[in-house]
């Protein structure tokens, strides 16, 4: 039942980095949106052996982290989410791929290797990205900006009623997890006994829940309509954040960066 | 299931993007204004809920491992599909926000792989057909309602299952990320889903079956009373034939390849041993890596010309399992075609009595 | 301000939640609902919300309550939900206050100018821009009635507003009720906020008042709450040794 707190604790640490204040909090949601966006699609773009091309990529999430005043480190240990199915992927690539790509002194690094390297880089960066966006953005900010790009508002409404109840809902599947393991103990989850009504007595308590919101929604005139705070308007920051970034990416993307400064040096 | 950023090339994640947005858009058409509206605190509270509940750990009696809880099946068996979907597009949008499940730019495949499959296949294909027909009508009302809650949700999450795999081994493929071969991937990816989807199913359906039996009124196309027509009830025949078919030809084509220079069983019957104590980890990888890792090894012993591996070696598990399914692809849209070819004949009937 | 005449409501044909009730609660009265669990007090409030409907008639404001009344009457009586978390959905205070004002037709300014009157008046101004998954037990139930006042209703209904918070807090609450100039109508098993709060009371049992009347006369009556499964307030029993 380890995973449940896991999750709260996520959740709260995820509100804390959000509600912080700093430029980069400041920024448009919707124009560090797009950002993260085409950040992890030219990321992602990149070929599978332009390692060296690829590395420049690791500054735009380390400035702006330094910039937020989040600590890198923060992020590193959800890697362990995304990692697996990645290196599982990656990991048969050095013996698939086995083209001498690299001599460095003795050593012949295969296509392979660096594939595999390149792939796993990636799948850091766009997570680095991604955290980022939403340890400097709360929620509903950033459903003000989907809403901006026009996604129905069924959706995003949808999305704010269910995030405030996830944490409701993760808090009474842990207490009754707890209440099981104290009456089970040495049980490591839930006995086929109560497969079914474990979730099922929660599930029906939800639904009773779910007409009482739906009451007190309509006691109030509801009628279809949700209003939310206001975004302030899109200032030159934001315009100018999007533009410089988008630039510098299209730049690091076609011009391999890494090779130039590589070149100054060794010649 | 749930794919990273790093699998997929911007193109496939694009198209992914997009199929998902339609379904979306679709969806939200369908469902009209009031209903969506009245149905909203329900979607989220369930959403809220499904997302809580796949935390959950059952143990698998015999085992020592433990399963999860299917959430697409679920959702669209409470809500229908529509509703469904979209409660399944904002969980995984969250897990992918909030819990860095699955990429930002992958939450199109994302969505594909689980909510698709789970919400609109399992419903339209399993669900319904089964739910509103006459099979085991003899054992009585009550009984062949469990009975039928429990072929659906296994079924549904088999199927739905098996499909979601493959279509992360085919946008991984198409984006030209892994030197895996396709079928050996796809060798690796589905038997591990199908013992996953078994489990899953039975998670479900258990829990279904208990709403089933408190308040069966929540459930998606329960009848309270017996006034359904047996209309569909040889095509719901039918589906549920050619969906076994599949299910059993997928299983059977990989338990042939127990031949020694195969890809064995046990090797994923280890494999799955240890993907389960890793549940808490993640649940699909694990066993990808030490069997990708595994199996990319013993190819390399064997083969020269590695491409074309799952074709020049046809008698590897991976061949076969290839075969099993197109064969059970071949069989399944046969009985469509029947199905359909039935429901023409009928219609044409109907027509000249009228 | 609210009669009931010959009320009556049934889940299952036959068998009554309550039957044949009849009272009339004046403008500007604060009535306390008390009963044994299942008594019918929730079920008062619903019908009274055109949330059930039953048989007989329910006036409010000499509106009877009907379908088509509806909108008015909800305008007219608040009701704070006993579970604050199902009442407040929207991610912050201020939206979840704004939510009622605006869907019953006030433009953006006058329902911002009604948010900061109200947080004003209860004190809990830096609670506006806070959210409502992060907010403390006692903070949510004090939004939650502040959420309700922003409609600026005429009738405020609260469903065990007192339970699960601590004694500052609840102290709180009674403090607020007493202040609000509404007529209120309390569900509660808390005898001692009831005390504190109502000048009558309705003793309901079975879906039938068993007595109606003075806060102080009912409420030291021993023997006739102990026939209906209560008994007297703590700061009215004998000092126990």
């Amino acid at each position: 039942m380890d995973k449940l707190s896991q999750a709260q604790s996520e959740l709260r640490e995820m509100d804390a980095l959000a509600a912080e204040d700093s430029p980069v909090h400041r920024l448009h949601p919707l124009c560090k949106l797009l950002v993260t966006i085409f950040y992890i699609a030219t990321v992602v773009s990149f070929p599978k052996y332009d390692l060296t091309g690829l590395v420049v990529m690791v500054l735009y999430p380390v400035l702006l982290f330094q910039a937020a005043g989040i600590s890198v480190g923060l992020c590193f240990y959800r890697l362990r989410v995304v990692l697996p199915l990645v290196c599982a992927v990656g990991l048969a690539n050095p013996f698939l791929d086995r083209t001498a790509l690299l001599q460095l002194g003795n050593i012949t690094v295969s296509g392979g290797v660096v594939s595999m390297v390149t792939l796993m880089l990636k799948g850091v960066f766009s997570l680095m990205a991604s955290f980022l966006l939403i340890a400097t953005t709360p929620i509903d900010s950033l459903c003000a900006a989907l809403r901006k790009l026009h996604i129905p508002s069924i959706l995003t409404t949808l999305l704010l009623l269910t995030y405030r109840y996830i944490g409701l809902m993760l808090k009474e599947v842990s207490v009754m997890s707890q209440a099981y393991a104290l009456r089970a103990p040495g049980q490591k989850g839930i006995h086929i006994s109560a497969w079914g009504s474990f979730l099922g007595q929660l599930l029906l308590r939800s639904m009773d829940r779910a007409q009482e919101l739906y009451g007190s929604m309509r006691l109030r005139g509801f009628n279809g309509a949700f209003e939310y705070a206001r975004v302030p308007r899109c200032r030159l920051s934001g315009v100018l954040f999007t533009i410089g970034c988008g630039a510098a990416f299209f730049c690091a993307r076609y011009v391999n960066i890494a090779g130039l400064l590589g070149s100054l040096i060794v010649r | 299931m749930h794919m990273a950023d790093a699998l997929l090339a911007p193109a496939v994640a694009a198209t992914m993007y997009a199929a998902s947005a339609v379904t979306v858009g679709a969806s939200v058409k369908t469902l009209r204004k009031d209903e969506a509206t009245a149905k909203l605190p329900t979607m989220s509270v369930t959403s809220a809920l499904v997302f809580a509940g796949q935390m959950i750990n059952y143990t698998i009696p015999g085992t020592g491992s433990s399963g999860h809880l299917c959430g697409g099946m679920m959702l669209s068996a409470l809500l229908g599909p529509q509703a469904g979907f979209l409660s399944m597009v904002v969980i995984l949008t969250i897990q992918c926000l909030f819990f860095a499940d699955g990429g930002l730019l992958a939450l199109g495949a994302n969505c594909w792989n689980m909510a698709f499959y789970g919400c609109f296949v399992g419903y339209y294909l399993l669900w319904r057909p089964i739910m509103r027909s006459k099979l085991f009508g003899k054992l009585g009302t009550k009984a062949a309602g469990r009975i039928k809650i429990v072929l659906a949700s296994i079924l549904g999450c088999v199927i739905t299952l098996q499909l979601g795999a493959f279509s992360v081994v085919l946008e991984t493929s198409l984006s030209g990320i892994t030197e895996l071969p396709f079928g050996a991937f796809v060798g690796i990816m589905q038997p591990i889903h199908l013992a996953i989807g078994l489990i899953e199913g039975l998670i479900t359906s258990a829990v279904l079956v208990f709403v089933y039996e408190a308040r069966p009124e929540l459930l998606m196309d329960v009848s309270c009373d017996n006034g359904v027509s047996g209309r569909c009830s040889l095509r719901t025949t039918l589906v549920v034939l050619a969906a076994a078919v599949v299910v059993v030809g997928g299983g059977l084509s990989l338990l042939a390849s127990s031949n020694p220079d195969g890809l064995e069983w046990s090797l994923f019957g280890n494999t799955e041993a240890g993907y389960s104590q890793n549940m808490g980890l993640d649940e699909e990888s694990y066993g990808v890596s030490s069997g990708a890792a595994e199996a990319a090894e013993s190819i390399q012993e064997k083969t020269a010309f590695l491409p074309d591996y799952a074709f020049a070696n046809s008698d590897s598990a991976a061949g076969t399992t290839v075969s099993g399914l197109v064969g059970s692809a071949v069989v399944a849209g046969a009985a469509v075609l029947i199905c359909a070819a039935g429901g023409f004949f009928r219609k044409k009937k109907a027509a000249a009595k009228a | 301000m609210i009669t009931f005449q010959n009320v009556s409501f049934s889940y299952e044909k036959g068998v009554f939640v309550v039957e044949d009730l009849n009272f009339t609660i004046q403008k500007g009265e604060t009535v306390g609902l008390i009963g044994a669990n299942g008594a019918g007090k929730s079920t008062i409030m619903k019908l009274l919300l055109g949330l059930l409907a039953g048989t007989g008639e329910i006036r409010v404001d000499d509106l009877p309550v009907c379908k088509e009344n509806l909108a008015r009457i909800r305008r007219k009586v608040g009701f704070v939900l006993q579970d604050s978390d199902n009442q407040m959905f929207m991610p912050t205070v201020y939206e979840d206050m704004i939510f009622g004002p605006r869907n019953y037709g006030l433009t953006r300014e006058e329902a911002d100018k009604r948010v900061d009157e109200v947080l004003h008046s209860l004190g809990l101004t830096e609670l506006k821009h806070r959210y409502n998954h992060k907010i403390s037990g006692g903070e949510k139930r004090m939004a939650a009635i502040a959420t309700i006042l922003a409609m600026e209703p005429e009738v405020i209904l609260m469903d065990e507003p007192s339970t699960a918070l601590d004694p500052v807090n609840r102290r709180t609450v009674i403090n607020t009720i007493n202040r609000l100039p509404q007529t209120k109508l309390i569900a509660s098993h808390d005898l001692d906020m009831i005390l504190d709060t109502c000048q009558r009371v309705i003793l309901l049992s079975h879906g039938h008042i068993a007595a109606d009347g003075d806060a102080q006369t009912i409420l030291r009556d021993e023997a006739l709450l102990e026939a209906n499964r209560m008994e007297l307030p703590l700061c009215l029993q004998p000092a126990r040794k």
